[in-house]
């Protein structure tokens, strides 16, 4: 289906709306990722629509739910859970959920279509991990089955903040997130991917970056916050 | 309750300290947003549980996410309620689409015994689209107010307004076209 600007307008404002289901709505989040033009058609009617939400009653919700939001948020400062069991409760919750987080919330994916001549048969990934703020990709990402390079090169990416690093993760389809690193600053950014690794990712295509203390997470698993999720797509 | 422009530059102060970890700025942001999240979450899915895991990670994402805020999404507010009500949409079609659950929500069409919409929802979003839903027919504001309020499908919609699905949809098409033309007057 083409993106004309009148589809575009109709399916922006049911998408918001909620009344685009299915398939539709899967394909719709796809042009988001793909455009700008649709992704502010979809903020202006965010934005309008979003009024309505104002007007609603107010209903105070159960102490349990704030209790819930610290606990998968901090888990490691809970009181009656051990760290490591909270961790692994809070991973449980939370990774399942990412599909969703890459699309609904304020972080938009781009597609990246990186043109190469191939001559041989070559499985290739390809994506870009973005803001929505700033106009360029922070990082390219590119993985070839060819050479099981899964490379990341920053374009508008920055330095963590002091005390801190940048670390890399497969987020498979179901289970914990798998750490391909800490980023280095500056330079493209090289992991080879062993089978296993590259059959996680090639099944997922989700990549995720959090923010961890220097070195990387001490858990194996994020601590930090989770900077940005990518979905990877086939060249 | 209508929320003025202090009240929004208050929000925006409070999700620029959570962009910066602030955890006492995220407390006072739920404090302050919460309340309306969950009205919004438990009118739209209509049961407590699903209401509560929605704005729970609701919660969780402006954490993640309150960087990545900016102008051209609406009002902080409406981000944030905006993020709350997708996440409860995905719950909602989440449980739906377990085969054990399919006719929790049938019952719920079927037991509005003042009509799905209620007039207070009905004068609420009259006021706040600046008057512009007025200018729809009844039929097209109400499956627009339905759908946003209330989460209906196209099913659910075609059940409750006693229409053919397809005239439902169109209702909604032209709606939110018609809608925009006044918006953008």
């Amino acid at each position: 289906m083409k993106k004309t600007p009148e589809r575009i307008e109709a399916l922006a404002a049911e998408y918001v709306l909620g009344s685009l289901h299915g398939a539709a709505r899967r394909r719709f989040e796809r042009w988001m990722m793909e455009s700008v033009r649709v992704r502010q058609e979809v903020w202006f009617w965010e934005e309008k629509l979003g009024h309505l939400g104002a007007r609603i009653e107010e209903e105070q919700p159960p102490a349990s739910v704030w209790a819930g939001i610290e606990r998968r948020l901090w888990p490691q400062t809970g009181n009656a859970v051990s760290a490591e069991a909270a961790n692994d409760a809070s991973g449980r919750w939370f990774w399942p959920g990412w599909s969703m987080l890459a699309t609904a919330a304020a972080l938009v994916l781009a597609v990246v279509l990186v043109q190469q001549p191939e001559p041989e048969m070559d499985d290739r990934l390809s994506g870009a991990i973005v803001q929505a703020d700033v106009s360029d990709p922070l990082w390219l990402v590119s993985e070839s089955s060819l050479d099981r390079q899964l490379k990341l090169r920053p374009v508008a990416a920055t330095a963590a903040q002091q005390g801190k690093d940048y670390e890399l993760w497969i987020v498979p389809a179901d289970g914990q997130p798998l750490s391909l690193g800490v980023i280095p600053v500056g330079g493209t950014y090289q992991v080879t991917l062993d089978d296993e690794t590259r059959a996680l990712l090639s099944n997922s295509r989700t990549l995720a970056i959090s923010l961890e203390p220097v070195g990387g997470s001490p858990t194996g698993q994020p601590t930090g916050p989770i900077l940005h999720v990518a979905k990877l797509y086939e060249l | 309750m209508v929320t003025s422009n202090s009240e929004q530059d208050d929000l925006m102060g409070l999700l620029i300290a959570v962009s910066r970890e602030d955890r006492l700025a995220f407390q006072r942001l739920y404090e302050k947003i919460s309340g309306r999240m969950f009205g919004l979450c438990l009118k739209l899915a209509s049961q407590r549980d699903l209401a509560e895991e929605a704005v729970q990670d609701a919660f969780v994402q402006i954490w993640h996410h309150a960087g990545e805020y900016h102008s051209e999404r609406g009002a902080p507010l409406s981000w944030m309620l905006t993020i709350a009500r997708y996440r409860t949409l995905d719950l909602m079609r989440n449980r739906k689409s377990r085969p054990t659950s399919g006719d929790a929500h049938l019952e719920r069409v079927a037991d509005e015994r003042d009509g799905p919409l209620d007039e207070s929802l009905r004068v609420a979003g009259t006021a706040e689209l600046r008057g512009c839903l007025d200018e729809l027919s009844e039929t097209q504001r109400d499956s627009i107010l339905l759908s946003y309020y209330r989460g209906f499908t196209h099913d659910e919609l075609s059940e409750a307004l006693s229409s053919p699905i397809g005239t439902v949809k169109s209702w909604i098409r032209r709606g939110l076209m018609a809608l925009k033309r006044c918006l953008e007057r």
